[in-house]
């Protein structure tokens, strides 16, 4: 790859992000809040986990990825660093408020964007099965009345009637509109349409004005579910972390691309963090990505679709820091088809462990009941125990 | 609706406020599919419609010339030479180098005054199909894109369409071919010689090109087969940022549509899900005919268009049709597209009209001027917003950042109180601010409206603005219900 490329794509493929709330009991709603929150950040294009969380005690890593992996890596310990994008994340990490979980996926080796995206929200046992997403169905199993907060509604929201969204709009030349037009045209139509205007005639008095970076999102999203009657479940979404190119800058393994998208992670967490304030205590923040990327580096120093990957938790529900992993290793013979990171965790588990903390259900009826995988095993001792 | 409005509706923009209908429909799609298409506008504000100029529409040298050129400037900018750090360079850099505004600008005024709305229809559902994001490198290069390579190529064969977009320098950017290089090409080998020097394969369009623009996933296709098309891919594409002498050299005297370069590309025959593939120049379209023509991307692309134009779940008789006539036609796009329009002009259920075709058919119908002329493309206007700026709100645009994947022909992906809000908010802004020269119940008249769309026009009382906003967020106009 020639050097005049590498400082182009600095700017690029920086997706943009959204965010999605939940669960807000809607007026007049008295089931009790539940006990905590649970904040997913979806990590569009598939996170390279082996870069976010270094095994720098595998040996094969430097042999194998010395060229993109981040020369100053915060040391976890003995095995594992941190990328050095990820300082608000150290620093929760070092409070005993942040954990990850390496080596991990969803049930997924096909390695298509498309289909993985579909898996990990809608949270089905193959892709496309699912007209629903896992989050959606436990907010409905939960008795969680809501709304979401976003321009779209994404699939791991959906599943329950009530959940709303909400994204600031800014259109010159046109007003909120009045209450009473909306009813009127909701009224005019049918099912799920006559229930999107009608959200709209109920939400039509409180617009507010926030600014649409992540970080200032999820800072907003913070606030509104720290309210005693607020959301109990977030989204956002942030694209860009499919690495292909210029994952690393020539030269400079701590920069590039993927250590740009790592930024705007931790400062998603730090803006959750300042939002939330005493709700934090009962905060559980997660990231999912569809897959993780090969253990080699390809030709245009980037990486290519692979299997599993590492999964950040962050939030004062959690009672200590750790490192959950079963370590496959990185030698070609313990690579999943000679090319990826092992999956040793299913990911279903981690989110199962979230919802059962942060929504007080019970393992066996989210296993049953949101993924549909009745034997999915438990690790909510591995992490909050 | 009546007749002309219903079909125009389902498979084109719906008439203008203004223009004669048609009696006969089946002759107009017919005359539609072979109608020119000029890019019409509107230079300012209540002057005529006319042609864009071909200054504002470069060729790719001219495009790429640009692009070079911004990215020089950029530099000066940032070392503070030149001049070029004041904010008034900064913008004229940006007016006079990136095309996007003024490109995303064309798409927005061809599709309120184009004569061609049909094929404006059909630009969209491939140029979804093949969606080139915008990573921002691509800025300069998908309205070119678009209209070479999708919208010029409607009257010829899938397999051409194909192999123009694979090989467009939009779409080999976008996903990162240009910088592949063929493990043992001799660029490769080369490079390995060198310290610090990177070269080798880049799967991501060859991924893509069986998952999303032909075969897609149900063809069981395995890695090999995904990193022999990465294989055959290898060499196509050129930095837009190289110089063209140097890119001439290096491909041999060919534009940058066209480029090729052999240094790069892996030797030898390549094997694509059973087929070998030849080495060289040729290979590429060897693989893409081979695909063009494969059973399981006219399953899945006929299965698409069903999808979009005719009904969110189609039949199987229905798909099978349109199979039946991709086979018969060799891959005619009209011939496909005729089947298509058939389907949809007898089909019994509301198909759901996305927010950009809804946006530009509420124009047409209301004769508003809600766009600015391309003369005044960079002047502010307390009014109305830039086309730019309108597609971002509305939430669906060709020139946003996305992924590959394109917008859902799914009415459930589009379900979401936030994007119906903004309807109601376009509606009243454009009625407001757009000029409009045909009221509510002008509207309801020409195009026959249902019983239920006057009735839910009645019901929020006299004032015009109301009215107009109700009809067009009325189910009959978002194209939720049969009414």
């Amino acid at each position: 790859m020639s050097k005049s490329t590498v400082g182009r794509r600095n700017l690029l493929k920086a997706g943009a992000a959204s965010l999605f709330l939940a669960g807000v009991p809607i007026a007049g709603f008295t089931k009790d809040k539940p006990l905590g929150s649970i904040s997913v950040i979806i990590l569009e294009g598939g996170l390279d986990g082996l870069a976010a969380i270094p095994p720098i005690g595998d040996a094969d890593l430097m042999r194998m990825r010395q060229s993109i992996s981040p020369a100053s890596y915060l040391p976890l310990n003995d095995f594992f660093g941190l990328h050095p994008s990820l300082q608000f994340y150290a620093q929760l990490m070092a409070r005993g408020q942040a954990s990850a979980v390496h080596a991990t996926a969803f049930p997924y080796t096909k390695r298509s964007h498309f289909e993985g995206q579909n898996m990990i929200e809608g949270g089905g046992l193959s892709p496309f099965s699912e007209k629903t997403g896992w989050l959606g169905r436990a907010l409905e199993l939960a008795g969680v009345a809501g709304r979401s907060l976003s321009l779209d509604m994404p699939l791991i929201l959906r599943g329950h009637r009530d959940n709303d969204n909400f994204y600031p709009a800014s259109i010159r030349g046109s007003g909120r509109p009045p209450a009473d037009l909306v009813e009127m045209i909701a009224m005019g139509h049918q099912m799920d349409a006559a229930q999107m205007f009608t959200k709209v005639a109920r939400k039509s008095e409180e617009r507010v004005q926030v600014p649409r970076d992540p970080a200032s999102l999820a800072a907003y999203a913070g606030r509104v579910m720290a309210q005693t009657d607020g959301p109990v479940a977030s989204v956002i979404r942030v694209g860009g972390f499919d690495t292909h190119a210029n994952q690393v800058e020539e030269g400079d393994t701590d920069a590039g691309q993927l250590a740009r998208q790592l930024s705007v992670v931790d400062d998603v967490i730090a803006g959750y963090r300042r939002g939330l304030g005493k709700a934090w205590d009962d905060a559980i923040i997660l990231t999912l990505t569809e897959f993780g990327r090969t253990v080699a580096v390809n030709g245009t120093l980037g990486t290519d679709h692979g299997y599993g990957s590492v999964g950040l938790l962050a939030g004062g529900a959690l009672p200590s820091s750790r490192v959950v992993t079963n370590w496959p290793g990185l030698s070609k013979k313990d690579q999943f088809e000679r090319r990826d990171l092992l999956a040793t965790i299913d990911y279903r588990s981690v989110c199962a462990a979230c919802l059962e903390k942060a929504l007080g259900l019970d393992h066996d009826l989210i296993a049953s009941q949101i993924f549909h995988q009745p034997d999915l095993p438990r690790v909510f001792e591995h992490l909050f125990a | 609706m009546n007749e002309q409005f219903r079909i125009a509706q389902r498979i084109g923009l719906m008439f203008r406020y203004d223009q004669d209908l048609p009696q006969d429909m089946e002759a107009w799609v017919q005359s539609q599919l072979q109608a020119p298409s000029p890019a019409l506008g509107i230079p300012h504000a209540y002057a005529k419609v006319a042609q864009w100029p071909d200054e504002l529409q470069p060729n790719l040298a001219k495009r790429a010339y640009m692009w070079r050129r911004y990215r020089a400037l950029k530099k000066q900018e940032r070392e503070g030479k030149n001049g070029q750090d004041t904010e008034a360079a900064r913008q004229a850099n940006r007016r006079n180098h990136l095309m996007r505004e003024k490109d995303e600008h064309k798409f927005v005024q061809r599709n309120v005054y184009g004569a061609d709305q049909v094929k404006l229809r059909l630009t969209a559902f491939w140029a979804n199909h093949f969606t080139i994001g915008n990573t921002f490198d691509t800025g300069n290069m998908i309205g070119h894109a678009i209209d070479k390579g999708i919208l010029a190529k409607l009257n010829g064969s899938f397999a051409e369409m194909l192999y123009g977009i694979t090989t467009h320098p939009g779409m080999l950017t976008y996903l990162d071919n240009v910088w592949s290089a063929g493990e043992r090409s001799e660029h490769a080998k080369g490079c390995h010689r060198r310290p610090n020097c990177h070269a080798g394969l880049n799967d991501n369009l060859g991924r893509e090109l069986l998952e999303l623009h032909t075969v897609s996933p149900a063809a069981g296709y395995s890695e090999d087969d995904i990193r022999g098309a990465a294989n055959v891919l290898a060499g196509w594409g050129v930095d837009f940022q190289e110089e063209l002498p140097g890119m001439r050299k290096k491909i041999g005297g060919i534009n940058h549509w066209n480029a090729y370069k052999k240094r790069w590309a892996e030797p030898g025959t390549k094997k694509v899900m059973g087929q070998l593939i030849h080495a060289g120049r040729g290979g590429l379209r060897q693989l893409t005919d081979f695909l063009a023509s494969h059973d399981h991307t006219i399953n899945y692309i006929s299965t698409k268009l069903c999808q979009h134009f005719v009904s969110d779940n189609p039949s199987k008789d229905q798909i099978e049709s349109v199979k039946s006539a991709w086979r018969q036609g060799d891959g005619d796009l009209p011939t496909i597209h005729t089947q298509v329009f058939k389907l949809a002009i007898a089909a019994p259920e509301a198909k759901f009209v996305w927010p950009m075709t809804w946006l530009f058919q509420v124009v047409r119908l209301s004769g508003a001027t809600y766009f600015k002329g391309w003369e005044d493309i960079d002047n502010y206007n307390n009014q109305l917003m830039s086309s730019k700026k309108v597609l971002k709100e509305l939430g669906q645009s060709f020139w946003s950042l996305r992924q590959p994947n394109g917008y859902s022909d799914d009415r459930v992906d589009w379900m979401s109180a936030e994007m119906f809000e903004r309807r109601i908010r376009f509606a009243d802004a454009i009625h407001k601010n757009g000029n409009i020269r045909r009221s509510a119940s002008e509207i309801m008249h020409r195009i026959g409206a249902a019983k239920q769309t006057r009735n839910l026009v009645a019901s929020v009382g006299n004032s015009p603005r109301d009215q107009f906003i109700a009809l067009m967020c009325s189910p009959e106009l978002m194209g939720l219900e049969y009414v």
